[in-house]
């Protein structure tokens, strides 16, 4: 009673749960333009996820999986679903997620036939696959409701039924690690356990067989997405889009956001995307006035691009961004590979390259 | 279904009536003047004979009295200061005027002007103390109160029974307390008398202006160079002398010098100065609001007393309502501000139907483009703003600029920019008469003229005030766009009287019509509004029939015919609705048609959102305005249309590279001259099968020799 009573104060005077409020980009996540001074290596229409090999850049592009070795792209072979994740095993084989439903392991990139294929019924929308200390197979789950290209509705629905799962390889079994979490996106081993990017509750929990999920980092002015490890120690977190007050305000709007699921195109949505800019009926919010010429950098972002260093215990040390007047948005996968951070720009369709010397170092890390 | 209950419900209850009320002045005297309704009509329905003749004149004569102390009080609570001493003043000045009428039997005259200036004297004690040696008004007034009560006990203990034993029959005293003309008391007329004087002295008269400023700012007011000290003194010189008025009327009604006489005053006084909404802070308060404090107070404390309450819940209750209305006051001085920003903000239901196709495949007239692509930029970085574009006779090219300027480009090849006229307010519209004289819209400032040879005069800045108005909409806020008739009436737009012309984006998001044509007539120099509640109306022109106008409503996404003339005058038509995009400015094409600039183009978000005012009305109250959902301003178009409301051709930049926003734009020559408010460019565009000779001003006035 109490609890109904506090909810409708704070509904009407705009208080507790009801606050609009993001953390602002400070500290660590103090804006720069690093990320558009990155190198394109690769233009392709739908990249969703990277896996790297020793020197071979794995990418998937829609149904197609492409191979960067040498700076030359050539398509290794291709499935019948959109690739949505894709893990590199140990001993040189490959995990890939079609579709969101299924994950198949296959001992080498051009194998014909899959080692392992996993097809449980609770697979719903799979979008990232990870290595845990075991080497067994992790695999986080968006949502059991909308599928894996369709996270904003999933965003604006206010679902919360994000899982992990483990997949073993040696029985073919599935069990599930968590359940309940605001879109699971992304996983990383971190000694026994998986740190799981928690997209729609802004926060990195740190999940344990037979524990309730642990709160690592909390409060991101993003929405979290996959994660690797970093060769000096500790993380690297894309985030694929940034929060608005204008969207943290529409999710608190039931009415608005019905009639807006149900009677406008979802390319015009009040709602994170992964670019911005192409049309003009896409939702414009104040700052985003062109003012002799000139679009704000700090303008709210519809979306924006940005990698996060952490450090060991899951703390921010710096981070890479491209602001709202920049391109290389939509970050959904950065992994390290020699000297270089390899990444995924989906907003612009890019896959990047960014020399890593000298970065840190700027920080004074 | 819902939508229909949503827009009945918004169509029929006038939202935005309560900001505009809350924010007038007058609403703070209202509150306690309706509080003294209350209180008159409770006790009059209670007690029998409350509002009777004879009972309305006792309370006056007792509100007379306590309504002069209340006013010097006001006085001093409005310079900042606080008198606690005018219960002792009054007994001391009562005694004065006894004893020196009876005891020293002076004539009624000077007895009048002796205790006038003994209340005064004792007022310039605390005025010199607080005024001049800056000691705290509170504790200075309150070691007075003590000294001039232990002075009034020492005086009657040795002159009461002289007093108490004289009865002088002089018929001017007796009139004093108890005449009357036309049956109200004397002491009533001379209140309303010193009343209005007093209202006159502060509203109007500078000394008063300098007791509001030294209580809202004392350091401001001293570093204005008003008198701050010798102002404050002669404030609780006035107290005491008003005080002292008081008093002698008390003295020639009762005639007597009891020892309770003026114990607890200040304490009813001050509920009543703070009932009555006059800020203990200092710098707020009028004669009225004491008067109608006085009036409450008295109601209450003869209410409770008729019906036999006892001294202390009489007293009791008075302190009672002295801390509420002390609390109520402070909150409201605090939040009143936020409060009215938080309501006056009033969004209203807004319907468009699904807007014509725009992408490309999908045909229809809007169709986009990449004509404007190669658009060539004239004085680009160093004109900022130009809301509209105009091409003199002599092919000179002018628009407005951000810093109050109006920029001429000279022809052949516009790159020498000069200034031809400063104005201080951002110019919009612009249109030139027979006589080449520039008419210019300012944002803000209204309708200027602008001579040949660059000397600026005020055309209007005003016009008619509408009845049904809350707020007086008689200055123009938004002066917008103009076009001038045959016969000399300039028809001008102003796209809100809510709001200024920096908080466009808030009349966007009420999307109510709060905008109007006003038509300045050159002729007799008159101003007339002729049409109200429009949709941020915005470009005007004059249509080719010289007896109609086209003017464009920029959130209503209309063009409109409004005759001013001929067989169908006072007529408004639809020309075009349900464009895609928000129209702005109006002007003739060399072929007889229209060019029409689409500012920006229409979101299906926020189209769903005009018809939601409850979301738009949280958003405007928890999002920042920065982060609010606004009409797309970064992508417009020209569109040519003719007399039939039919699109003849569209013009589009995809990219929005070379010309941003796109407001105005003027033809001359065979080129499209573009303007844009958020640019630093005008655009020029080449225009295919136009007249190569079209000016558009020999054309409407002919061509000069």
């Amino acid at each position: 009673m109490i609890a109904a009573v506090r909810e409708f104060a704070n509904r009407f005077l705009g208080r507790g749960d009801a606050t609009i409020t993001v953390p602002s980009f400070d500290g660590a996540l103090k804006p720069n333009q690093i990320l558009e001074s990155a190198e394109t290596v690769l233009t392709c229409d739908a990249p969703e996820d990277l896996a790297i090999d020793g020197s071979n850049l794995f990418i998937a592009d829609g149904r197609r999986l492409m191979c960067l070795s040498g700076g030359t792209a050539s398509e290794l072979r291709s499935f019948e679903q959109p690739i949505s994740a894709l893990c590199a095993l140990p001993g040189g084989g490959l995990a890939v997620a079609l579709g969101g439903r299924e994950v198949r392991m296959y001992a080498s990139p051009s194998a014909a036939q899959p080692s392992v294929t996993f097809t449980d019924a609770a697979f719903n929308a799979i979008n990232a696959l990870a290595l845990a200390s075991d080497n067994t197979l992790i695999a986080t789950d968006g949502s059991t409701t909308s599928d894996v290209d369709d996270w904003a509705r999933d965003l604006l629905e206010l679902n919360r039924t994000g899982r992990v799962f483990k997949l073993h390889p040696g029985n073919k079994s599935v069990t599930r690690l968590a359940q309940g979490l605001g879109y699971a996106f992304g996983a990383c081993a971190h000694g026994n356990a998986m740190l799981v990017s928690e997209s729609w509750r802004h926060r990195l929990v740190l999940v344990q067989p037979g524990a309730s999920p642990r709160i690592v980092l909390a409060h991101l002015p993003v929405y979290p997405s996959r994660l690797s490890k970093a060769s000096s120690g500790g993380y690297w977190l894309t985030a694929f889009t940034a929060r608005t007050q204008l969207v943290e305000f529409v999710l608190r709007e039931p009415g608005y956001r019905r009639r807006m699921m149900a009677e406008i195109d979802p390319a015009y949505w009040v709602a994170p995307r992964l670019r911005s800019g192409r049309s003009f009926k896409e939702p414009m919010q104040g700052a985003h006035i062109k003012t002799m010429g000139v679009i704000k950098p700090w303008a709210p972002p519809r979306s924006y691009g940005l990698v996060i260093r952490l450090d060991a215990d899951g703390q921010p040390l710096y981070s890479l961004h491209s602001r709202v007047d920049g391109i290389n948005h939509g970050i959904v996968a950065a992994h390290e590979m020699g000297d270089d951070l390899v990444l995924i720009a989906k907003g612009p369709g890019r896959v990047l390259r960014l020399p890593l010397a000298g970065v840190a170092e700027e920080f004074r890390t | 279904m819902r939508d229909t209950i949503t827009r009945l419900r918004y169509r029929y209850w006038p939202d935005h009536l309560l900001g505009e009320i809350l924010s007038k002045r007058w609403t703070e005297t209202a509150i306690p003047v309706i509080l003294l309704l209350i209180v008159g009509f409770a006790f009059s329905r209670s007690i029998d004979n409350f509002l009777s003749p004879a009972s309305l004149a006792d309370t006056a004569r007792q509100a007379g009295e306590i309504g002069f102390i209340a006013l010097g009080l006001a006085l001093v609570v409005i310079v900042g200061g606080i008198d606690l001493s005018v219960g002792s003043i009054f007994a001391l000045t009562d005694f004065c005027a006894l004893y020196l009428l009876d005891v020293a039997g002076w004539p009624v005259p000077a007895v009048v002007l002796a205790t006038l200036f003994c209340g005064a004297l004792l007022g310039a004690v605390n005025g010199i103390l607080v005024g001049y040696l800056r000691l705290r008004a509170f504790i200075t007034t309150l070691i007075t109160l003590i000294i001039y009560r232990s002075a009034y006990d020492l005086l009657i203990q040795r002159y009461s029974n002289a007093i108490a034993s004289a009865f002088p029959e002089i018929p001017s005293w007796d009139f004093i307390g108890a005449g009357s003309v036309f049956g109200i008391p004397t002491v009533a007329l001379v209140y309303i008398v010193i009343a209005i004087f007093g209202h006159v002295f502060m509203t109007r008269l500078r000394p008063g202006w300098h007791i509001t400023a030294i209580g809202g700012s004392r350091r401001s007011a001293y570093n204005s160079g008003i008198p701050v000290r010798r102002t404050i003194a002669l404030c609780y010189v006035a107290s005491g002398a008003l005080t002292s008025i008081g008093a002698l009327f008390f003295a020639s009604r009762l005639g007597t010098v009891g020892g309770d006489i003026g114990v607890g005053l200040e304490v009813i006084v001050l509920t009543a100065t703070v009932l009555g909404g006059i800020t203990l802070g200092g710098g707020k308060g009028s004669v009225a609001k004491s008067a109608v404090g006085v009036l409450i107070v008295l109601l209450i404390t003869n209410g409770l007393t008729t019906m036999n309450a006892r001294g202390g819940v009489n007293r009791m209750a008075l302190a009672g309502i002295l801390l509420v209305a002390a609390m109520v006051d402070i909150r409201w001085q605090k939040n009143r501000t936020r409060i009215i920003s938080k309501v006056y903000v009033a969004p209203t239901y807004h319907e468009l139907p699904p807007p014509p196709p725009t992408e490309i495949g999908q045909g229809g007239p809007f169709e986009q483009n990449d004509k404007l692509r190669d658009v060539e930029a004239i004085g680009l970085g160093r004109i900022e703003a130009p809301e509209d574009v105009i091409l003199d006779r002599h092919d000179n090219l002018y628009a407005g600029s951000r810093h109050g300027d109006i920029m001429r480009f000279l022809a052949p090849d516009y790159q020498t920019m000069e200034v031809f006229a400063h104005i201080g307010g951002q110019p919009l519209g612009m249109a030139f008469d027979r006589e080449d004289n520039l008419y210019v819209c300012i944002g803000g400032m209204g309708l200027y003229r602008i001579r040949p040879d660059g000397a600026v005069e005020k055309a209007t800045d005003e016009t008619n005030r509408s009845m049904r108005s809350v707020n007086d909409d008689s200055r123009l806020r938004l002066a917008d766009d103009l076009d001038i008739t045959d016969d000399g009436l300039i028809f001008f737009s102003e796209a809100t009287v809510r709001y200024e012309m920096d908080e466009w984006p808030i009349d966007g998001l009420e999307a109510r019509g709060n905008g109007r044509i006003i038509c300045y007539d050159t002729k007799t120099g008159t101003t007339r509004t002729e049409l109200r509640g429009l949709k941020f109306p915005n470009g005007i022109c004059v249509a080719s029939d010289g007896q109609s106008i086209l003017f464009a409503e920029t959130f209503g996404c209309s063009i409109k015919r409004y005759w001013f003339a001929g067989p169908k005058k006072g007529r408004v038509e639809v020309v075009m609705d349900n464009l895609p995009g928000y129209p702005d400015n109006i002007n003739l094409a060399s072929d007889g048609n229209y060019w029409l600039a689409l500012v920006g183009m229409r979101s299906p978000s926020l189209d769903l959102a005009w018809k939601m005012p409850g979301f738009r009305r949280r958003m405007a109250k928890r999002v920042p305005v920065d982060e609010w959902l606004f009409p797309n301003i970064n992508t417009g178009c020209v569109v040519k249309f003719n007399e039939q409301g039919k699109i003849v051709e569209s013009f589009w930049d995809l990219h929005g590279e070379n010309h941003p926003m796109i407001t105005s734009m003027r033809e001359h020559r065979g080129h499209l001259y573009l303007g844009g408010i958020l640019n630093n460019r005008i655009g020029r565009y080449k225009l295919d099968n136009a007249d190569p000779n079209f000016v558009q001003y020999d054309k409407r006035w002919g061509k000069q020799s």
